[in-house]
């Protein structure tokens, strides 16, 4: 008796634990409904400079609060994104996309909201017209607000250009790589010159080079037409051969990207040249930063870059269709695309609006940058987007990029490779990787 | 107090009750039928409830997952595009011709020889030095699970760090003392070493742990009989220590199997930026899953590479299960032989004596 009264209870109990667990995960999901309180989550990655402008806009609107998370790389993000797509929950109210993957996103650009049931239209004569495309799908849903784009400058450290006996004063490192007229060839004949007064690398390592090389073209890994475009292209095949040839020579400090060391090898002198879209300049700032560097390690910006005008990256902020307050982050996507809100964004984080109006501010605005010697960045950005344009990015280019070229590059980083090997397995490898 | 106060009401307080049952327990026939129906169906059935909730959670994230994956593996199904049509095996088929599986197969292995075995053999040594009778030994025991407490994604961190080829710890080491710099994370086996070094700082000391219970639990007085005997201390571990804790130890090593084929946060944080280094020399089958799955979006492959995966965890944990089984048995062969062969000398030493003695 005493023993089946004890089951009723424990019986009674659980049920009641249960109910308890029930009524606690409802109540958790319409606590922001029911109290008035909006909270908006918001996810970025890298350097995204946002953190005064969400305070910014939270006094201004009482009753919001966001929550912010922001991912240390651009993959890592795209990883998470996906992950929460294709779980179906998840994902922020309000989530930054980045071009080398967005056309993994346009695939599934019904997973977002048209931007345009929310006055996207209004607003669209706010960006430069490509970056306005990018953001629109086949069926021209506006998918994206543009943030940034990525105009490509070069950063050089003045002191290890002094010491090769290089010019090391903006201008004329500008007219030593050769001005409007600069090239592959001469960025690579000078690095070589570079390494046999000092003995030590050019650049970082290949694999950033060569983005900046691929993104430079008027068509990359896909045609316009979303076709493969590798095998067989002659000016991938090309710059593929210069870049080779550069490691071969000793030109790469086979850094680990992204890392470096912790920062380290921007500071100790490892190599003299990086290249810098605008985004760029905020993860060089943090690098040197953390690596134990300040201004007086000596990194300049300057107005040229091998090739001509190059884009590199850029995002836009999106509002997943599973938001529960659609029209609440739609509005904070549109203010925080607002030019006033891009020109803060830049000077916190170094990335070039892609807004008409931020960019105007930015080419009058001859702020010197304390980190970059007093470089006026913003107007040398200005300057490296004239003639940019978007480039079209395959449902793959992503996997291209990083778990094709990259990889390759990084083994002949390390001599593993050579550059009729390795243009052989970036082949192979692309083959294997990519559905077509 | 107030605790020894109520205590001698309780029995007062349920006599009553106990009264009132009385009678039932002396007349069954008085209890009506229904309730008699219930307590029987109490006394059959509530073990069953009482353990339903751990084989309902495991049916819910144990069971249905599983067969589940194996009904995605059938299909075409794109990470974001969802389902798409029927292909029955040929998922299987892709990944088995596929030569990146096979290599990651080939570093899983590799990783799990590098670290389970000098982890089992350096716990089973730990827990016999913990065993001996030392001062402090909490303290001692406390430490040994110390790294197991961190969470692996810190130990990563710290390690990856001490790796680093250019920067490293490690690497700057062996350069004051001349040395030439290890390629950690370029080459192969040096990577599959680093890899195995994390895992073996957290899981040692666990191991050591759990075969240190068992070991506890052998009763003491055959130790000291034995050391009586003249039994040295070496031999008394091997001949006594190490048969008795056999149960755990077949535990550990399956367990450490298990875990072995399923590393995916030391190759993951070890090289943040690709899945398992550049030429994928350290990508385990977990993190080509992962690639397959989360990278190039293909679930249905990823799917079926989970339960190759699946298949051959049990495999090798069935081969594990009959290994130390036949060795436990053959050792038992072999210990009934060598008392056969005592008696049999004991049969004739009698008489040997007795002639000494006369």
């Amino acid at each position: 008796m005493t023993f089946s009264r004890t089951t009723a209870v424990a019986g009674i109990a659980s049920a009641a634990a249960i109910g308890l667990l029930l009524t606690g995960c409802t109540s958790a999901g319409n606590a922001s409904d029911d109290g008035g309180d909006t909270e908006l989550t918001v996810t970025t990655f890298g350097t995204f400079g946002y953190d005064d402008l969400y305070a910014q806009y939270e006094s201004d609107h009482p009753g919001v609060t966001i929550k912010a998370t922001n991912i240390d790389t651009g993959g890592n993000a795209r990883t998470d994104l996906f992950t929460k797509l294709a779980a179906g929950s998840g994902v922020s109210d309000v989530v930054a996309l980045e071009e080398g993957w967005l056309g993994s996103v346009m695939e599934v650009s019904d997973q977002f909201v048209d931007l345009n049931d929310f006055g996207g239209a209004d607003i669209a004569s706010r960006w430069v017209p490509w970056k306005l495309d990018q953001g629109t799908d086949a069926d021209g849903r506006l998918i994206g607000y543009g943030t940034d784009i990525g105009p490509q400058g070069l950063c050089y450290n003045a002191p290890l250009f002094e010491a090769a006996g290089l010019p090391s004063d903006r201008a004329s490192v500008a007219e030593l790589f050769g001005g409007d007229d600069a090239t592959w060839e001469e960025y690579f004949d000078l690095g070589r010159q570079y390494q046999a007064a000092t003995g030590k690398a050019w650049f970082d390592q290949p694999s950033f080079v060569w983005n900046s090389m691929v993104n430079q073209l008027p068509e990359g890994y896909y045609t316009s037409d979303g076709e493969l475009n590798i095998e067989g292209n002659a000016d991938l095949e090309e710059r593929w051969g210069w870049l080779t040839q550069g490691v071969a020579d000793g030109l790469s400090a086979q850094q680990a990207r992204w890392d470096w060391g912790g920062g380290k090898g921007f500071v100790d002198g490892s190599f003299a040249t990086f290249v810098c879209p605008g985004w760029m300049l905020g993860v060089l700032q943090g690098n040197t930063e953390s690596g134990g560097g300040s201004a007086a390690t000596g990194w300049d910006f300057a107005d040229v870059f091998p090739g001509g005008a190059s884009n590199w990256g850029g995002a836009f902020l999106a509002v997943p269709a599973t938001s529960e307050h659609q029209a609440q982050a739609a509005e904070l996507a549109a203010w925080l695309t607002e030019p006033a809100q891009q020109v803060a964004q830049f000077e916190a984080a170094g990335t070039f609006p892609s807004t008409t109006e931020a960019q105007e501010t930015l080419a009058a605005d001859a702020t010197p940058n304390e980190f970059f010697q007093g470089a006026p960045v913003g107007a040398i950005l200005a300057e490296r987007a004239q003639g940019v344009e978007a480039q079209f990015k395959g449902p793959n280019d992503s996997v291209i990029q990083e778990n094709v070229f990259q990889a390759v590059l990084d083994r002949v980083d390390t001599g593993e490779l050579n550059a009729e090997t390795g243009w052989a397995e970036a082949l192979k490898l692309t083959d294997e990787l990519v559905d077509q | 107090m107030s605790v020894t106060l109520s205590r001698p009401r309780r029995p007062r307080a349920t006599k009553p009750e106990t009264d009132a049952a009385a009678p039932d327990r002396a007349s069954p026939s008085a209890r009506s039928p229904l309730k008699q129906r219930l307590s029987r169906l109490d006394v059959k059935a509530s073990p069953y409830l009482y353990i339903a909730p751990f084989f309902v959670l495991f049916g819910l994230v144990g069971l249905f997952p599983l067969g589940y994956t194996f009904v995605v593996s059938l299909f075409d199904w794109r990470l974001l595009q969802g389902q798409g049509e029927f292909v029955g095996l040929d998922n299987f088929a892709a990944v088995l011709g596929d030569r990146f599986f096979w290599n990651s197969l080939f570093n899983t292995v590799s990783i799990f020889v590098l670290s389970s075995i000098p982890q089992l053999v350096a716990a089973v040594l730990i827990a016999a030095v913990l065993d001996q009778n030392i001062r402090g030994k909490t303290f001692w025991r406390m430490s040994v699970l110390l790294p197991y407490i961190v969470t692996p994604v810190a130990v990563s961190l710290i390690f990856t760090n001490m790796f680093n080829e250019q920067y490293g710890l490690i690497n700057n080491v062996l350069g004051a003392l001349g040395l030439d710099p290890v390629m950690w994370k370029t080459e192969q086996l040096p990577s599959h070493l680093a890899i195995a070094t994390m895992v073996n700082w957290r899981w040692t000391g666990y191991n050591a742990l759990i075969l240190l219970a068992a070991m506890q639990a052998v009763p003491r007085d055959i130790h000291e009989s034995a050391a009586l005997d003249g039994a040295g201390a070496v031999r008394r571990f091997f001949s006594m220590t190490v048969p008795s804790i056999r149960p755990t130890l077949i535990f550990v090593i399956i367990t450490s199997t298990i875990g072995g084929l399923q590393i995916f946060t030391e190759p993951r944080l070890f090289d943040p930026v690709t899945a398992g280094g550049s030429a994928r020399q350290f990508q385990t089958t977990v993190l080509y899953l992962w690639e397959m799955a989360f990278f190039r979006q293909n679930f249905g492959e990823a799917s079926a590479i989970a339960w190759l995966l699946f298949l051959i965890i049990v495999g090798l944990g069935a081969l594990n299960f009959f290994i130390a089984r036949r060795i436990s048995s053959a050792e038992s062969r072999r210990a009934t032989r060598r008392i056969r062969r005592r008696l049999a000398q004991l049969k004739g030493q009698p008489a040997d004596r007795m002639e000494d003695h006369s």
